[in-house]
């Protein structure tokens, strides 16, 4: 109740200035397209004078606030007209909304892209598309999903920074030993899968493949040939391809036995189930890469593109953040020249990418050997081919978090059978889904 | 006489201007922050760009909602576990802890260190120890051939774990007060109740329990409350899975107001919450009174 009461003092204090935000709403953002014009003549003016200062917020602290701060100094470098700070904002998105009603938002704001949908209807978020025009910028160079996820309407409010996705990560030496060739296919996985397995009495010993997280599904219904949400907005999972993917999860926990409820939980990086040996396969993405590599000989291991679902389908969900302007912000035009040098340029972005070790949104900058030539990029990159966003729909979290994984934990633990899981899935996601659609 | 009711009356405004400063924080941060979440239940806000009033929506809409329910379910059946067991053990380490006898006090701090934990940290070891393949709890069962659970990822002892967790940081704190409650029973009326020939039952049950009447009211309230209000042990825990059996109303609370920015409804949720606590505090307020009074 203590948070709670803190955060309605907030409100109750920024009150005055909401109910002065919700008569101007509409002026605010043709204002802010007036602002743009004022401010790009104000930098011309300013060329000679002093710099602009831009405030860049992100919630990324410890390496990756040295990463940011690293693109933030070579920027400051290449130019003298801007001046970018990066400020670490650890609970970042609630002082953006603060910050967006009472006038104190940063210029520039680090962003997971899947927020769009829910925050760009709210009038906080710049449009992109002329200063991207002007500029003559092509859309072909990004990643087309990563900027369907920064769109609402028909209008763009971001370019992507990074873009991820998972693939499948194996441990080289534990298949050797079982005989087995990293799997292409379900069919594939699932007999690799049990040929690693060790089962010592009842205690699992070596889980041949992690059926840990039940919010991959998204995953295995796009490899089933399915999608996870209709055009108009409803749950599209009860169906054949649903019902394939839970009969696979079902084979490979209750038959094959390649797998333990609960058996990686709460082992952090030191003991994690794949660096100790006890776990032969799992879905992970780039992020774990450098974790991996650091322990060397200790862990061999290869990742290939998720295998194929029995009709051939390819699947995997991409995420990423990106880098967007706040409609608050009193400097749009120079802020977008922050997001275009460093997204949007090939050097730039695989700076970015040797920093940080993330995949850049910007596709010439892919073309370097640093990720052409590496076997770790490769499989990711051939995944980023194929791999597609969450459906951009306000309350498509809350459905996955609150109506389908709840139940999918339930039918790990045979505690529902197939056609309930998805009947009462598909119910209560439909009810959220609805509920949680109404942004304006 | 007159010279008196100037003294009280010197001493009255003394007093006011002490509680000012902390009556104003207390209007400033918690009388009108109630008041706006009231409003704020009957609107759509959304923090940023709307704030229209909407009736009733928000309260209608609460009954179709199965979940937020659900999370009452959750909660009631982890009070119901874990407020009775909170009383009893801390009552139960207090009487054991009550002696001025050497080396006492390093006992009491070792029973009170898990509450100068913070609720993450600790949180965060026990989702080591209870881990179903190498943790310590599981291990240990091992060795009397029991093959442990998954605690925390099975439906049937997830609950039971927060509340094993919730208790093992919450008892200590109440120890202490309880300590300090049955210093404060004075010893003649143990002292007679001997002479009298009554036992060490009778001693606790017509002595010690009814004179503790007030802390016992105490400790049971704060535990009610924060009960009710369970959030930080259960989100890291358990994320509120599996199956949504440990997800509590202050996580859903927090969700609609922070990550789908439906503040309004949130607020409402946040009300029905606020007067559940006041219902439950307010039958143990009762229960309590119902108690013979104290000698």
């Amino acid at each position: 109740m203590k948070k709670w009461m803190t955060v309605m003092t907030m409100s109750a204090v920024l009150l005055g200035a909401a109910t002065g935000c919700s008569n101007n709403g509409n002026s605010g953002a043709n204002g802010g397209g007036n602002a743009t014009n004022d401010n790009g003549e104000a930098s011309g003016n300013s060329g000679s004078g002093k710099p602009v200062e831009l405030t860049f917020w992100g919630d990324w602290g410890g390496e990756g606030q040295k990463q940011f701060e690293t693109m933030v100094d070579a920027f400051n470098k290449s130019q003298d007209k801007i001046r970018v700070k990066y400020v670490l904002q650890q609970d970042m998105i609630t002082k953006f909304l603060t910050a967006s009603t009472s006038g104190g938002a940063p210029d520039i704001l680090f962003w997971d892209r899947w927020r769009t949908s829910l925050y760009a209807p709210k009038n906080v978020l710049h449009p992109i598309d002329d200063l991207l025009a002007a500029d003559g910028l092509s859309r072909d160079d990004f990643y087309s999903e990563a900027l369907k996820e920064l769109t609402y309407g028909d209008k763009l409010y971001g370019l992507p920074l990074t873009v991820d996705a998972r693939a499948l990560f194996y441990n080289k030496k534990i298949l050797a030993d079982a005989g087995v060739e990293p799997p292409t296919t379900w069919d594939e996985l699932e007999q690799a899968a049990i040929k690693t397995t060790k089962w010592n009495g009842s205690k699992l010993e070596v889980a041949g493949f992690s059926l840990g997280d039940p919010g991959l599904f998204n995953m295995y219904l796009q490899q089933a040939g399915g999608s996870m949400m209709t055009e108009d907005g409803k749950t599209n999972f009860n169906n054949e391809q649903g019902k394939a993917v839970l009969t696979f999860w079902d084979r490979l926990l209750n038959e094959d036995k390649v797998y333990k409820t609960g058996f990686e939980q709460g082992l952090g990086e030191g003991t994690d189930a794949f660096v100790t040996g006890k776990l032969a396969m799992q879905y992970t993405g780039p992020w774990m890469l450098s974790t991996y590599k650091k322990y060397g000989k200790d862990l061999e291991f290869g990742i290939v593109p998720p295998p194929v679902g029995p009709s051939g389908d390819k699947g995997s969900v991409m995420g990423g953040f990106g880098l967007v302007i706040p409609e608050g912000g009193k400097h749009h035009q120079e802020a977008w020249e922050f997001i275009k040098w460093w997204t949007a340029n090939k050097d730039n972005a695989l700076l970015w990418a040797k920093t940080s070790l993330n995949i850049p949104g910007y596709k010439p900058a892919l073309e370097d050997p640093f990720f052409k030539d590496d076997p770790f990029w490769k499989p990711f990159l051939d995944t980023l081919e194929f791999a597609k966003i969450r459906p951009a729909h306000p309350g498509y979290s809350v459905m996955e978090n609150d109506a389908l994984i709840p139940n999918l934990q339930l039918f790990q633990q045979k505690k529902q059978s197939i056609e309930d899981t998805l009947k009462k899935s598909q119910q209560r996601g439909d009810q959220l889904l609805q509920d949680n659609a109404d942004v304006k | 006489m007159s010279s008196m009711g100037k003294l009280n009356q010197h001493q009255a405004r003394t007093a006011y201007l002490f509680i000012t400063p902390t009556m104003l924080l207390f209007v400033a941060f918690t009388i009108v922050p109630v008041v706006m979440a009231l409003y704020l239940s009957f609107t759509n806000y959304d923090v940023v760009s709307r704030m229209d009033f909407v009736k009733l929506d928000n309260y209608k809409r609460l009954l179709q909602d199965e979940l937020f329910w659900t999370t009452f379910k959750n909660v009631a059946f982890y009070s119901v576990i874990f407020v009775p067991l909170n009383i009893l053990i801390s009552l139960g380490l207090a009487m054991l802890l009550n002696f001025r006898r050497y080396g006492v006090k390093l006992f009491r701090t070792m029973n009170y260190l898990p509450t100068l934990t913070s609720a993450v940290a600790a949180a965060t070891v026990w989702i080591w120890l209870l881990h179903p393949e190498f943790g310590l709890v599981n291990n240990l069962l091992g060795y009397v051939g029991v093959t442990g659970p998954a605690w925390l990822a099975q439906t049937e002892t997830a609950m039971l774990s927060i509340i094993l967790v919730t208790l093992w940081q919450s008892v200590g704190s109440n120890m202490v007060i309880y300590i300090a409650g049955l210093q404060g029973v004075p010893d003649y009326l143990y002292e007679s109740a001997k002479l009298d020939g009554a036992t060490a039952w009778d001693r606790f049950r017509y002595i010690t329990w009814p004179q503790l009447r007030p802390t016992t009211f105490l400790v049971s309230t704060m535990s009610i409350i924060g009960a009710l209000q369970l959030f930080d042990q259960a989100f890291v825990l358990t994320q509120g899975g599996p199956g949504n059996v440990t997800k509590t109303p202050v996580y859903l609370i927090y969700q609609q107001g922070f990550n789908q920015l439906q503040m309004g409804y949130a607020s409402a949720q946040a009300f029905v919450l606020a007067l559940a606590i006041l219902a439950f505090s307010f039958i143990n307020m009762r229960i309590s009174k119902s108690e013979e009074p104290i000698v």
